[in-house]
């Protein structure tokens, strides 16, 4: 009785899975015909529908923001440029987009430090497999160096390469995460958002923020965000105003 | 009749310390002791100023029987001559009291005395108040001629300059008062009032405010309410505790409407008397034109004599008529709503940029005016430069926040060569000349590097075609048409995660394969080199063996089965080392073999292993035959050249 129900499965699942699969790239062709026909609504609608089924692929979300900058809204449009790039940094149709937007949009960037510049050459993926492969090189040398019938010296220089290498790719993946294009990376969604000094709509405004500019979120409190600011200030923005970049 | 209080306060800073009442001998001596001490904390003191003589009028039109207040200030003297009375027909004047004042701001003291009267206007009419002669040591200075029209009725303030006071109950109003000063009756849409909410309160009756001041009304917005001002006032003959809330006023639509009235709620005490008893008792000293004092009472002559109680006492002022009209209509194209009176200074950093570089141009806008609804200056020229909104910090001078200086901070980035940051441009609304005002500041030198250089001809010649200034390198100028996005892309490609790698579950779980691995080697490793070690310690214990069988065999004087046991034993062990087997299995031939040797050797082994086996199991070694010399000699040489 149970092999029966497993294979009815599996039947069921090998008829069904290029029907599934298929699924999403039709979804996806219809939302680019729709946008083709100067329908940006409607494609928008159906761009947003695969991104909220896990369909997170930098093309989706790179069509995404040309939908919404061809209905003026620059801050969607930067916001969905930027998490092509998330998924995918050398995306350079993305790459090019994002900069038209921001010039139409006036929108601010945040300064990248130095450390941001010193790693921009590979994104914390790269940098995260970089350490693992030096972490475990180095240890085999460990290993290598102190189970060998000799003491090999290249065994030593090996391990003191790897390690050093694993210590910089941290860094680099701790920078990266923190840095400007890290987790906290979040895409002014309003019009001239005002951040403010505190928590209240009266409070003293620190910068007013076009839409599709950078900020860093810090922490949140209730309704309100605090963020780092392009002009290397900190204040209170409210939360709907603003939206992370890695979902 | 004419009682008389002194007053007198110094300020030094924001601190202001005032000593009133009257005057007692104790009160001259602290007086005098207390001028004593600001002449030795201050020798700076400086008198040297030109005394100067003003006098104003509380209200220039009151109604029969309402108290005016007539101030005479004399600026720069400590003290002056002033008439005790001044005698006109249809009003009672009388000196109520003098403050004196010294301000001590960064050492620099300046003093000023102002003389109090109360003016009960008796009938209706115009009346003038002349000049009245002050002296001051041996100057004579004469006060401004001051004009009263006093209307016919009783508690109606009329249109009086913009303050409104209390038209309450008798009694409430001998107990407090309050009142609604608005600096101006006419005004501009958005412009900023000063006004001034004035609480007054007979001290004798412990008032204490319960709510308020509110002020209400329609068509305007008002600042917050400040911590209010307190001191002791001689309003009509009587001494008031006075608390002053400043604030501010904006009319936010046109025409004629009233501001007001201010309403609070006080707890007063009052004394407990029968309301038929017929008023015996003298009357109170403070009741100075023979009005009702609800405090000629012995209950405030001696408090414990008597039974007072607490009443709770509205009080309510006269509305304030505002006349707001609106902004003329020839606005320059800057203008956002500033009205006032302002100046601008402007800078610009840094000064060197490359072409796109941010440059942080701060404006400064200070003076008086509207500051909430004031936008920062904009560009003359916004041609070739990328511009971001400005930020702005407010800081007050005042407490309600009329004065003050307002910095903008823009950020700007030229797109091409530029060698200067154009003039910032500021207009604003100036309510006292009635017209509007244009700030323009200077061009600020900058010197940006990169870049073509803009074309001057252009700019300058408006009848040659407008040809793009080339750029290179830099974002395209606002004015430029915007370039268009690139397409759309066909697949929807991979499916990826925002995760992070080293976030997700299968990057720690592919860590066990190199983790297995390396404790695989390390175990075989450590287990290759514990049987190296046992291999070790084996070799060396038949090693040792070995050497003292030889010993024993060159020394001693053994039997021939101990000596030829011991001798085959010597070649077992040396036949174990060399080939690492266990000694006990190795033969003749085992051991000719392992160490490669020729026939006679072979031979002779053979004979040293048949002789040991035979005397151990013959038994005809048991005897005390010995193994001859050259026997002995030929057995050792025979094991000395087993080597491997």
């Amino acid at each position: 009785m149970k092999i029966r129900i497993a294979l009815s499965c599996a039947i069921i699942w090998l008829v069904s899975a290029p029907f599934l699969m298929g699924q999403p790239a039709a979804q996806f062709a219809k939302a680019n015909q729709e946008y083709a026909a100067g329908d940006f609504k409607a494609a928008i609608a159906d761009y947003e529908e695969l991104v909220r089924s896990g369909q997170d692929t930098p093309n989706l979300f790179y069509n995404l923001g040309n939908a919404y900058f061809r209905q003026n809204n620059f801050g969607r449009a930067i916001l969905n440029y930027e998490r092509a790039l998330a998924l995918d940094p050398y995306h350079p149709e993305a790459q090019a987009n994002v900069r038209i937007a921001r010039d139409e949009a006036r929108a601010l960037e945040l300064v990248p430090t130095r450390a941001d510049r010193l790693f921009e050459f590979a994104d914390e993926n790269q940098f995260a497999v970089t350490a693992t492969v030096a972490f475990w090189i180095g240890l085999f040398s460990i290993a290598v160096f102190i189970f060998g019938r000799r003491r090999s010296r290249t065994a030593i220089a090996l391990s003191i390469l790897s390690l050093s290498i694993f210590v910089v790719a941290v860094l680099a993946v701790y920078q990266l995460s923190h840095g400007k294009n890290g987790q906290g990376l979040a895409i002014v969604t309003g019009e001239n958002v005002e951040a403010r000094l505190a928590t209240a709509d009266n409070a003293n405004r620190v910068l007013t923020l076009p839409a599709g500019s950078e900020i860093k979120i810090v922490s949140q409190r209730g309704d309100w965000i605090y963020v780092g600011l392009p002009n290397n200030l900190r204040g209170w923005m409210p939360a709907n105003s603003a939206e992370q970049v890695r979902m | 009749m004419n009682a008389r209080s002194d007053a007198m306060s110094i300020m030094i800073g924001d601190q202001r310390f005032e000593v009133r009442g009257k005057m007692s001998t104790y009160a001259k001596t602290f007086r005098i002791g207390f001028a004593l001490l600001v002449l030795i904390l201050a020798p700076s003191i400086a008198f040297a100023a030109t005394p100067t003589v003003t006098a104003v009028l509380s209200d220039s039109q009151p109604a029969v029987g309402q108290i005016v207040q007539l101030e005479i200030k004399v600026n720069g003297a400590n003290s002056a001559n002033v008439p005790e009375t001044i005698s006109i027909d249809g009003l009672e004047i009388h000196q109520t009291g003098t403050s004196r004042q010294f301000e001590m701001h960064n050492f620099d003291v300046s003093s000023s005395v102002t003389y109090n009267y109360t003016i009960l206007p008796l009938k209706a009419g115009h009346f003038k108040i002349p000049p009245q002669s002050v002296r001051i040591g041996n100057e004579s200075l004469r006060t401004p001629e001051l004009v009263l029209d006093v209307a016919q009725g009783s508690g109606s303030s009329g249109g009086s300059a913009g303050s409104a006071q209390t038209g309450q109950n008798p009694v409430a109003s001998k107990l407090a008062f309050a009142e609604l000063v608005v600096a101006k009756k006419d005004a501009y849409v958005g412009e900023m009032i000063p006004a001034e909410i004035r609480l007054g309160f007979d001290p004798r009756a412990h008032s204490r405010l319960q709510e308020g001041p509110e002020l209400s009304g329609q068509g305007f917005t008002t600042q917050k309410l400040q911590q209010p001002r307190e001191n002791l006032e001689t309003i009509g003959g009587r001494s008031y505790q006075v608390y002053t809330f400043k604030t501010a006023i904006a009319p936010a639509r046109l025409g004629k409407f009233e501001i007001g009235p201010v309403t609070a709620k006080a707890v007063v005490v009052l004394p407990r008397r029968p309301s038929t008893s017929p008023r015996t008792h003298p009357r109170s000293p403070f009741d100075l034109f023979n009005l009702d004092d609800p405090f000629s009472d012995p209950f405030f002559s001696d408090p414990f004599g008597s039974i007072g109680e607490r009443t709770e006492l509205p009080i309510r002022s006269e509305p304030a008529v505002l006349n707001v009209k609106p902004l003329p209509s020839n606005a320059p194209p800057n203008f956002s709503g500033a009205i006032g009176n302002f100046t601008m200074a402007v800078d610009a950093k840094p000064k060197t940029v490359q072409v796109g570089d941010p440059i942080t141009v701060t404006s400064t806008i200070s003076g008086r005016g509207n500051f909430d609804r004031m936008n920062g200056p904009g560009l003359e020229d916004e041609g070739g430069w990328h511009k971001y909104p400005p930020s702005s910090k407010f800081t007050q001078d005042d407490d309600v926040g009329i004065s003050g200086e307002k910095t903008f901070e823009m950020v700007i980035a030229p797109n091409e060569k530029k060698t200067a940051v154009p003039p910032l441009v500021f207009s604003y609304f100036d309510p006292v000349k009635e017209n509007y005002v244009t700030l323009r500041s200077d061009a600020v030198p900058i010197h940006v590097e990169g870049g073509a250089a803009p074309a001057p001809a252009v700019a300058a010649a408006p009848t040659t075609s407008a040809t793009p200034i080339g750029t290179v390198g830099v974002t395209p100028a606002p004015t430029a048409k915007p370039q268009d996005i690139l397409y759309q892309m066909s697949d929807l490609g991979r499916v990826r995660s925002f995760t992070p790698v080293y976030q997700r579950p299968v990057f720690w779980m592919a860590q066990l394969a190199p983790l297995i691995l390396l404790l695989g080697f390390v175990g075989w490793k450590i287990r290759q080199a514990k049987i190296d070690n046992r291999d070790a310690q084996r070799a060396a214990a038949l090693q040792q063996e070995s050497t003292e069988l030889l010993r024993k065999l060159r020394r001693s004087e053994l039997s021939p089965q101990e000596y030829f046991s011991n001798a085959s034993r010597v070649v077992r062990v040396k036949t174990a080392l060399a080939k690492k087997i266990n000694p006990n299995a190795v033969d003749a031939e085992t051991a000719a073999k392992a160490f490669d040797l020729g026939e006679s050797e072979r031979a002779q082994l053979r004979t040293l292993f048949e002789r040991s086996d035979e005397l151990r199991f013959s038994g005809s070694g048991n005897g005390t035959r010995s193994v001859s010399h050259d026997e002995r000699e030929e057995v050792l040489r025979l094991l000395e050249s087993l080597r491997a």
